[in-house]
This record gives C-alpha cells, sequence and structure tokens, in this order.
C-alpha cells in the first residue's frame, strides 16, 4: 500500500478540502468524471461525519495493489465517541436526529467497497474502496511519486486559504498559549495558595505578639493599680497593730503584744513587697522620673549610716562606709542612688553571717563615671548564678537563704533604676568569698536638663508632736536663747538666718508662728514683715516681733500680733505663743473616706488630741458635711467609689462656703505626676495611709489649721 | 465574510454558486436568500450550480430546504445547470429533491418561472 496523500480534518474547511483532493487524486488516478463525482462525494458524506460527530479526524488517501486491478483506499479514520447504532444505519433503519441519514448508506452506494469499524469510545475508521479503471496501465511507483509532487505543487494557494492556513497555525500557537496559560494559572493558583497561608500565619504572629503586649501592659496596669487595692488594708492592719501596741485601748498581755509585734512584722514585710513591686512596675511602664539634684557622696554616705543601723542586728557583722574625698559633687538622683545603695546593702547584710560589709565611692572612667561599691564577706555567688539574681523572682536556693527571704525583688529593680540613670551593674563574686556589688553611675546626669533643681538646703526635721515656731534670728547666740527659751514646751524651732532663707522655709513649711528679729544682717524685716501680712498663704500666721529697738507702732501698724524688745522673757513668750496659736481650735476634722477601716484608724489616730472628728462614707456626703458643719480641716482619700477624691476637691473649692477649709489627702493611691498636677495648690498635705502615726496626723492637721486659706 | 451574492435579475433572484461551498457558507446563503425573497417580494429564484463538481448530501438537502422555504414565502425556485455527473450521484446518493425544479440552464429556468408565475396569477385571479 503506498500513500499518495494525508489530511487532517480539524474545521469545516477541510470537509471541502477534502473532497476536492479526493476529486483531484480520482482524476489524476484516471478515474472518470462521473466516478471522480462519486468519490468525492462519498469522501464528503464520509469526512463530515467525522468532522461533526468525532469533532475531526484524518483522511488517508492510498492505492494498494502493484498489477491492475489496483484499489484507490480512502481511509477516514476519526477518534470519536464512535456510532452507536451502526447496525440501525446500516440497515437503512436509522433517522438522525440531524435530519440527514443517508451519508453512510450513501456513501456505501457510491463505492464498490464500503468497510466501516467503529464502537463506542474507540472511534471509527471507514475504508472507502474504488477499483482503478482496468483500461489503464498499473500505477507504478514512479507514477505515484509524480503523482504525489503534481499534488503538492497544485496544492491550492489561494490567498483565503493562505490565510487560514496561518489562521490554523495561529490558532495552534493559541491552543499552545492557552496551555500554557492554564499551567501559569494553576502555579499561580498554588502560589496564591502559599501565599494566603504566609500571610495568614503573619496575621496569627501579629495576633500573638499583640497578646503578649497586652498581656505585659495588663500585667504593668495590675501592678499600678495593686498599690492602692494591697496597700489599703495593709496600712489598716499597720495602723490598727501600732493602735494595740501603744495601748491605746487598755493594756496588753506580753504574749499579746508579742503576737501583734509578730501581725506588724509581716503587713511589714508584705508593704516592702509591694512597694518593690509597684516600684518596678513604674520603671518598667516608664513612668520613673529622674530628678537630678546636686549632693556629695560623704552626705549620702551619712544618711545611709543612720538609715541602716536599724539593719544591723548581727554583732559580728561591721557595716563600713570607706572615705569619699576623692569624689566630687554629683549630679544624680540622690534618692536613687540612695535606694540602689541601700538595696545592695541590705542585701549584703543578709547574706553576710560574720565579717564587714564596705561601702565605698571612686571616681572611674576618666572622672566621668562615679563607682558605688559594696563589698561583703558573706556566702558569695556561684558564676553561672550571677546573671539570674538579677532577673524578677530569681531567688537562689541556699540555707542562708531560705532563712532570710527576701521579694527577689531587691536587686532587678535595683538594676533597672541604674540603668535609668545611665549607669550599670557589675557583679565581681565566687562562692564562699563573698561579693561585690558595683553601680557605676555618670558623674553628671546625661540627660539632665539645662537647670539642675537647685539642692535643697538642710531640711528640719520636723518634730510632728511639736508645733513649728519659725525663728527669724541673724545671730547665733539668741538664737541658742530661743532653743533653750522653748525647750521642753510644745513649740519646736526652726531657723532661719536671713529673709531669704524666711522665704524658702514658708514655701515648704507652714510654722504656728512667727518669731521675728527686725535688723538682721545687713537688712532689716519690716518689709518681709508687711510682705507676711499681705500674702494670702501666710497672713493668719501670728508674727512675735522681737527686737532690740522699740517701734512697736510700726511693728502693729505692718501687722504684727505681738511685740516684745529683748531679752525676751520664757512666760511671755510662752503665753503669747498659747493665745495666738490656740486661735483655731473648737471646730471639728471631718473624715471623708469609704473604707471604714480606715476612718475608724483616723478616728482613733486623733483620739485623745484636740481634734474631735465627723465622718463621711462618700464624696457626697463628705461634700455635704463640709458645707453644714464647715470642719476646721478635712480628711480626704483619693479613690473612691462614686465621686473621687480628686472630684471631692474640685467641688469643695468651687463652693464659697468651703473654699477655705484645708484639706490633707490621706491616700494608698501612688501618686503619679498627673496626680500631683491635679493635687497642686488646693490641699495643704498628702499623707500616705501607710505612714500615719498619731504624730504625723496631728502635725498635718496642725500645718492645715496654722493655714486655712482666706 | 465569504458570502455567495444573490442578484436581483428583473423581478427573480439569481444566485450563481461558483465555490464549493463548505457547510457553513450553504447555511448562510439559505438565510440570505429567504432575507432576499422577502425583502424584494421576489416570486422566483433562480440557483446556478453550474460550477459545482460534487454536491453531497448536506448540499443537495440544502438546495431542497431552500426551495421548501421559498414555497412558503410564496416564491418558486428553480435548480439549474446540474453537471450529469453530479445528477446521477445525487440519485445513487439517495437524494431525490423533492420539490425542487430543475432546469438545463438560467434561460430556460427563467422561462419556467415566469410560465408558472403566470398559471399561478391566473389561478388567484381566478380565486380572487
Amino acid at each position: 500500500m503506498s500513500t499518495i496523500l494525508s489530511l487532517a480534518i480539524k474545521y469545516e474547511h477541510d470537509v471541502v478540502a477534502a473532497r476536492q483532493r479526493a476529486r483531484q487524486i480520482a482524476w489524476l488516478l484516471g478515474f472518470e468524471s462521473q466516478d471522480q463525482t462519486r468519490i468525492a462525494t462519498a469522501v464528503s458524506e464520509i469526512a463530515r461525519n467525522a468532522f461533526t460527530y468525532a469533532g475531526g479526524g484524518r483522511v488517508e488517501f492510498a492505492v494498494e495493489g502493484r498489477t491492475a486491478p489496483q484499489l484507490f483506499t480512502v481511509n477516514i479514520i476519526d477518534h470519536g465517541p464512535g456510532i452507536a447504532e451502526l447496525p440501525r444505519i446500516l440497515g437503512g433503519q436509522y433517522t438522525s436526529p440531524t435530519g440527514m441519514g443517508i451519508g453512510i448508506l450513501g456513501a456505501r452506494r457510491l463505492m464498490d467497497n464500503f468497510v466501516i469499524t467503529s464502537g463506542p469510545g474507540k472511534g471509527t475508521v471507514v475504508t472507502l474502496t474504488k477499483i482503478l479503471p482496468r483500461d489503464i496501465p498499473a500505477v507504478t511507483q514512479e507514477r505515484m511519486n509524480e503523482l504525489v509532487a503534481a499534488l503538492a505543487r497544485q496544492r491550492p494557494r489561494t490567498p483565503i486559504e493562505e490565510i487560514q492556513q496561518q489562521n490554523q497555525e495561529l490558532l495552534r500557537a493559541l491552543e499552545e498559549l492557552r496551555s500554557r496559560e492554564e499551567e501559569l494559572r494553576r502555579l499561580n493558583g498554588e502560589l496564591e495558595d502559599t501565599n494566603r497561608g504566609v500571610v495568614a500565619l503573619y496575621a496569627e504572629l501579629d495576633e500573638k505578639a499583640d497578646h503578649l503586649r497586652r498581656a505585659d501592659e495588663m500585667k504593668t496596669r495590675f501592678l499600678s493599680n495593686m498599690s492602692h487595692e494591697f496597700r489599703t488594708p495593709l496600712n489598716s492592719i499597720q495602723a490598727l497593730t501600732r493602735l494595740l501596741l501603744e495601748r491605746s485601748d487598755g493594756d496588753l498581755t506580753p504574749e499579746q503584744v508579742r503576737q501583734v509585734e509578730f501581725i506588724r512584722k509581716a503587713s511589714h514585710d508584705l508593704t516592702e513587697l509591694v512597694n518593690d513591686l509597684l516600684d518596678l512596675a513604674k520603671v518598667e511602664a516608664g513612668k520613673i522620673v529622674v530628678r537630678p539634684t546636686e549632693f556629695e557622696a560623704a552626705n549620702l554616705f551619712g544618711a545611709l549610716r543612720g538609715m541602716l543601723r536599724p539593719l544591723l542586728v548581727n554583732e559580728s557583722v561591721a557595716l563600713i562606709f570607706d572615705d569619699t574625698s576623692g569624689v566630687p559633687p554629683l549630679l544624680q538622683d540622690e534618692a536613687k542612688v540612695s535606694q540602689i545603695l541601700r538595696n545592695f546593702i541590705s542585701n549584703a547584710l543578709k547574706f553576710t553571717e560574720r565579717g564587714e560589709v564596705r561601702v565605698s565611692a571612686a571616681l572611674v572612667d576618666d572622672g566621668e563615671a562615679v563607682a558605688f561599691s559594696v563589698a561583703d564577706t558573706g556566702i558569695g555567688i556561684a558564676p553561672e548564678d550571677q546573671e539570674r539574681i538579677f532577673q524578677q523572682f530569681g531567688q537562689l536556693e541556699n540555707p542562708l537563704q531560705r532563712k532570710v527571704r527576701g521579694t527577689g525583688l531587691g536587686l532587678p529593680l535595683t538594676k533597672k533604676l541604674v540603668e535609668i540613670l545611665g549607669g550599670r551593674i557589675t557583679l565581681a563574686s565566687e562562692l564562699g568569698t563573698g561579693a561585690t556589688f558595683t553601680a557605676i553611675l555618670p558623674v553628671r546626669f546625661a540627660q539632665a536638663a539645662a537647670e539642675p533643681v537647685a539642692a535643697n538646703p538642710a531640711q528640719p526635721d520636723i518634730d510632728p508632736t511639736r508645733l513649728p515656731v519659725l525663728v527669724v534670728e541673724d545671730s547665733p547666740e539668741e538664737l541658742a536663747v530661743y532653743e533653750i527659751l522653748l525647750r521642753g514646751s510644745r513649740y519646736q524651732v526652726l531657723h532661719a538666718a536671713t529673709v531669704r532663707q524666711a522665704r524658702e522655709m514658708l514655701r515648704r513649711i507652714a510654722p504656728r508662728a512667727i518669731v521675728l528679729d527686725i535688723l538682721l544682717r545687713g537688712e532689716d524685716t519690716w518689709a518681709f514683715l508687711a510682705e507676711l501680712k499681705a500674702s494670702d498663704r501666710t497672713r493668719d500666721v501670728p508674727v512675735v516681733v522681737a527686737s532690740m529697738v522699740d517701734d512697736r507702732h510700726k511693728g502693729f501698724g505692718l501687722g504684727a500680733d505681738a511685740y516684745v524688745v529683748k531679752p525676751v522673757e520664757r512666760g511671755w513668750l510662752m503665753t503669747t505663743l498659747d493665745s495666738l496659736t490656740a486661735a483655731q481650735r473648737g471646730r471639728p476634722v471631718l473624715i471623708i473616706d469609704d473604707d471604714e477601716t480606715s476612718r475608724y484608724v483616723v478616728r482613733q489616730l486623733l483620739n485623745g488630741t484636740r481634734y474631735e472628728t465627723i465622718e463621711a462614707a462618700s464624696g457626697a456626703e463628705g461634700l455635704e458635711r463640709a458645707r453644714e458643719q464647715r470642719p476646721a480641716a478635712i480628711f480626704l482619700d483619693l479613690v473612691m467609689p462614686g465621686l473621687s477624691g480628686f472630684e471631692v476637691l474640685d467641688a469643695l473649692r468651687s463652693d464659697e462656703r468651703t473654699r477655705g477649709i484645708p484639706v490633707v489627702i490621706l491616700t494608698s493611691k501612688a501618686l503619679e505626676p498627673d496626680d500631683h498636677r491635679r493635687l497642686d495648690g488646693k490641699v495643704t498635705a498628702v499623707l500616705s495611709k501607710s505612714s500615719s502615726s498619731r504624730e504625723v496626723a496631728c502635725a498635718a492637721l496642725d500645718f492645715a489649721t496654722s493655714h486655712t486659706r482666706s | 465574510m465569504e458570502r455567495i451574492p444573490i442578484l436581483k435579475m428583473g423581478e427573480f433572484l439569481l444566485v450563481t454558486i461558483q465555490v464549493d461551498m463548505h457547510d457553513r457558507l450553504a447555511l448562510t446563503l439559505q438565510d440570505d436568500l429567504t432575507e432576499m425573497i422577502v425583502k424584494n417580494r421576489t416570486h422566483g429564484v433562480l440557483i446556478d450550480i453550474s460550477a459545482l463538481e460534487v454536491v453531497d448530501s448536506f448540499i443537495g438537502r440544502m438546495l431542497g430546504n431552500i426551495a421548501s422555504m421559498s414555497r412558503v414565502l410564496d416564491a418558486a425556485t428553480v435548480v439549474v445547470g446540474m453537471q450529469p455527473a453530479v445528477a446521477i450521484t445525487l440519485v445513487e446518493l439517495g437524494l431525490s429533491l423533492p420539490g425542487v425544479r430543475t432546469a438545463l440552464n438560467v434561460e430556460k429556468g427563467m422561462e419556467l418561472l415566469r410560465g408558472s408565475l403566470t398559471a399561478t396569477n391566473g389561478h388567484a385571479r381566478r380565486q380572487g
């Protein structure tokens, strides 16, 4: 069998091409005109079927046999679904739904032989055969080659066919493109899925981070809020135990005293823990404000020595402060440096059973920094544990540790404080040979603003049990006389040598009376007297003018409340002061606090003093009582349900009737800078419930009532 | 788009099929022609297939359909110029083209149409 031509049927035009080719080949093979038409028609029918029902196929033209009679064979092959009702079609009983149904039968009639094989899913092969005319010579291979060449030459090349062919090529290319595009789309889809996964993962991570952040915030907020919630009952416990130990309500048996002491000790420890936690929370929330002042290391060490003496219970341990003469004045937050050293020292004392705890200061870093070291001869810390002790609650296991339980917060807090002050902590220690903690702090706090807070002049230790009397006197001898005169009385001498110092003192404290010398070194105080009497703050403070000069008229004219020519006599001074300071008595003190225990504590504190108390359990009630009874002073709690202390204060200050009543804030809340701003200028004192003793309460009241606002 | 031209020849439409039509082209012709019949109110159509060397069952059926549709649209159809080989093949194929009138050439076809038109008119007149 030699194939002449093979033709694909893909498009409608190919059916036409197939029948044209069939006719052409038939002509070339020597078929007569009628047979050419028959062959072409039959091929057309079957090719159309292949196109219509199988979506396309292939037509192959061939000549079979070498000797006459040769056969012209046309195979039409498709890979369609096959013909289901072939027997019926061939039997002529079938009517096509397309209304045709004569294609196959017709083609069979037109050809000499017709073979069709078809099955469902296997496609269809139709073989059409026509015997070549007998009167022409047999088709040789040579003739066949000529034929093929002729067909190639005659290949119709009309422009439209050219375009069609290009079209087909284009369609093929498009087909390929589409499949590639499909592939790309699939890949893209996969990538998108992956991407979505990654995005979801990121979102999850974000969410986790957010959770962590919020948890951290909540921790800090919890710690801050805890200050109030925890401290209120702790303060009550401490105040009540103090009352018990003061035998305010009758005597205690020695055993009871021991028990109460234990209660007080326990509550004290717990308070310390709460305070440390609060400090830590403040540091973490970034609420710690550094207030650099200029101070001498020697003064700091002196203060520490006094402060820590009570901790020295073990006689085999010595607390030694080294000489600090090599250290220049520091510009640092003295309170925080003190706290750092206190923590170091108390820590050292805890873990040292015998030997010494040595505190020293030395210049390091070319004089840029000062290293405060606390060296002990205690149990020491193994190198592998040295990191851990700076972690919160990171306590080590050792026999001594169990004995001297701490909060586990001291060193972490210290470390944070040192960092805030721009310094660093070093630790040198070996197990069993003691430890040296060193805080290296810059000599001048880096962020110190251009103007450091002026160093406070030595604060007079105010004795809360006595009434402060400011003596403005330049001569030390005269001053000594006043101190002798008032020794043992209920008056305490506060001293100012110049008018400037006196103004400074008045800014911080409110004396119950002022003893004023007229002639100071290089200045007279007439103007100051006038100033005192002109100012709202000090107008009501009684002024006793004590002078070598007898100029009573001028003195009284300027507002002096008493006038005496030196020397001053004790009896006169006491009587005068008594009568001048007695003016404020008689009116009760109002306690506004929602916590009954707190009210009880204050009431007990003032029991037996010259102050009587009335109480209010809420802000609203307090306001009402203040308006009705015009108390001499008000103790006000800040954190209350309903009206808060701040709101009560604002209400008091906006009402004509209550504007002048002095207010003492008594709270367990740790005050924020914001709170201070809100209170500034509106209250006379802020007391912490934790420090409320009878003395302090009385002093605050004396201070307040001596300081009644106009 | 390729189309078989339809010419208006006096009162008749003349379609000369010069190319071997693929099936869709044949269907397009069918549509175009019915449209033209309506548009021109023609009563006769001549389809010249003298150039066709192959008329298979589809094209044959199409010719039959055109004839039937034209008749419904009150137009007579005459297929002219069919080659003898085509005629023989159609018969062998089993396609008898019922209702399709044929004529040897265009001239004879026009005569045929005129004749039948007159007869129909006369019939119509008698009816009216």
